[in-house]
């Protein structure tokens, strides 16, 4: 549903970005994006948002009104809303007032919160109130961008299990930027490796086992090692060189 | 974890102090208990040295013959016309030159281009001692109350102009990718995120604005009017009635008190969701 071809976006004479990217993403994927920092993997995501217009190449969503949600990795609530009114702000206005919100505050699990303030909420319930408010206007694909590398070991293992639940009941599709080769293991259908400055997609690995998956599976540790094979090609490479 | 916009925040508003929230009536009772025992004690020796003969009477009369005069303004009813008169002024002024602020802070703050070219303008009308304009004032507007009123307006106008373009310029450039990602208007960006995120600063110039509008109102007062508390400074002067004077000014200072209490009650209302440390608890 979504197709990227030849996308390129770099800065600092072509130092830094990503280029001659290719994508195709299916309806209900979980894709991962992983790389080391600086690959452009960030950057890749805030053009396919839409936040950064200054790219080559086409981005074709199909069968959408282009409903885009985006998770960052900030909760980025607004300090002056409650968690209910955080949580409807991406709705017209017709239905921000609705009750529509609770839905979704409770597929977070934050029921007794609605009418906190971001100030008295933990890092993991606020990660969760962006959730549900990336979810609310129900996008046909769900950006997230590194948005678990804040948070606390045991936060972040909640955070994986929600967002696998999440999609179990709603199969929303999701872009997944990490660089944390087990989150992109545990979540992601097939997982893009970016390497290099400015990134280019350097390999692409299927993750062939039904979510949710276990933590710790034979599976997943046999691809782990071939993952962090794949990335340190390039530091061997330099090694040599010296 | 913190969010960079709450730091944002916490670091903006460290100057102005607040209404203590949940501290409770009785702390907030031992509060006042405390910041009067020194007035109190003050206002006794000030009475007995002056009713002993220490202090002349004619140059500081005694405590007791200032509220008397006050209540005996308020039984002929000259009090309430000479209060009300100022406050009528103080609203004016303050409502027109927080609104002018409102407007051209909001477009400098909001356009580059603007700012360029409006910008140096304001910063080198703001140079210029307000008092200064006394003078032209009275030449264009006689010395009725559009005189008044005006350089009350420019008073509060430069306080508040600040705080608006350095509150709408301060707001977290990520929040406005948020509302980007959800295709805000320029006009639904401006309402639902510009504007309550630079409420805090809009609220420290209203109060630094309010206290400016005080002052000028006493200059404008002082400088040719038939009624009104800087009236009664002159009378008082005239008449030799220290009584009357410091009357005047103890009047000023309470509503200038209360009316700043006024906007501190608003600002703690709106404000409740910030992470300060006068919202902890």
């Amino acid at each position: 549903m979504l197709n990227v071809k030849k996308l390129k976006r770099t800065f600092n004479q072509d130092t830094a970005g990503f280029q001659d990217v290719n994508l195709s993403v299916k309806e209900g994927e979980i894709i991962g994006i992983l790389g080391t920092s600086g690959c452009g993997k960030s950057t890749l995501l805030r053009v396919l948002s839409g936040l950064d217009q200054h790219y080559e190449g086409t981005i074709s969503i199909e069968n959408s009104n282009n409903q885009i949600g985006m998770m960052f990795q900030e909760p980025r609530l607004l300090p002056w809303l409650s968690v209910k009114k955080n949580i409807s702000f991406g709705l017209e206005k017709e239905e921000r007032n609705t009750d529509k919100y609770k839905t979704y505050l409770d597929l977070v699990g934050l029921a007794d919160f609605e009418n906190h303030y971001p100030k008295d909420l933990s890092g993991g319930m606020a990660q969760r109130t962006a959730i549900a408010r990336a979810l609310i206007t129900e996008p046909e694909i769900l950006l997230l961008d590194e948005p678990f590398s804040a948070l606390d070991a045991f936060t972040k293992m909640q955070l994986q299990d929600l967002l696998i639940s999440i999609w179990q009941k709603k199969k929303t599709t999701m872009i997944l930027v990490t660089h944390d080769i087990d989150e992109a293991l545990y979540l992601c259908d097939r997982i893009f490796i970016l390497k290099g400055q400015p990134g280019e997609v350097y390999s692409e690995v299927s993750v062939e086992k039904p979510k949710p998956r276990t933590r710790g599976d034979t599976y997943l540790s046999k691809q782990k090692a071939h993952i962090l094979n794949l990335l340190n090609v390039e530091k061997k490479a330099a090694g040599e060189q010296k | 974890m913190i969010s960079e916009t709450h730091k944002w925040k916490v670091a903006q508003r460290a100057s102005p102090q607040k209404l203590s929230s949940s501290k409770g009536i009785f702390q907030l009772g031992r509060g006042i208990l405390i910041g009067t025992i020194l007035p109190i004690i003050l206002l006794i020796a000030w009475e007995i040295a002056a009713r002993t003969g220490l202090l002349a009477a004619h140059l500081l009369p005694a405590p007791t013959i200032i509220l008397e005069k006050i209540i005996s303004m308020y039984q002929d009813g000259s009090l309430f016309g000479h209060i009300s008169i100022t406050l009528t002024r103080v609203f004016f002024g303050f409502a027109i030159g927080t609104g002018a602020a409102v407007v051209i802070g909001a477009i400098v703050g909001y356009s580059k281009t603007a700012e360029r070219l409006l910008d140096p303008l304001f910063q080198a009308i703001r140079s210029i001692p307000s008092l200064a304009w006394v003078p032209l004032f009275i030449l264009w507007m006689g010395i009725g109350e559009h005189s008044k009123i005006s350089l009350i307006a420019v008073g509060v106008f430069f306080p508040v102009y600040l705080n608006i373009v350095a509150g709408i310029q301060g707001v977290d450039r990520k929040l406005i990718e948020v509302g980007r990602i959800y295709q805000l208007t320029p006009y639904q960006l401006t309402k639902r995120i510009i504007l309550p995120a630079a409420l805090p600063s809009f609220i420290t110039g209203m109060r630094s604005g309010l206290g400016l509008g005080w002052m000028f109102v006493v200059a404008a007062e002082l400088m040719g009017a038939s009624e009104g508390l800087g009236y009664l400074l002159v009378v008082g002067q005239n008449t030799y009635s220290p009584d009357t004077v410091i009357a005047s000014i103890l009047l000023f200072a309470v509503l200038g008190k209360l009316t700043d209490a006024l906007l501190k009650w608003i600002e703690h209302r709106s404000l409740q969701w910030q992470d300060s440390i006068t919202n902890q608890g």
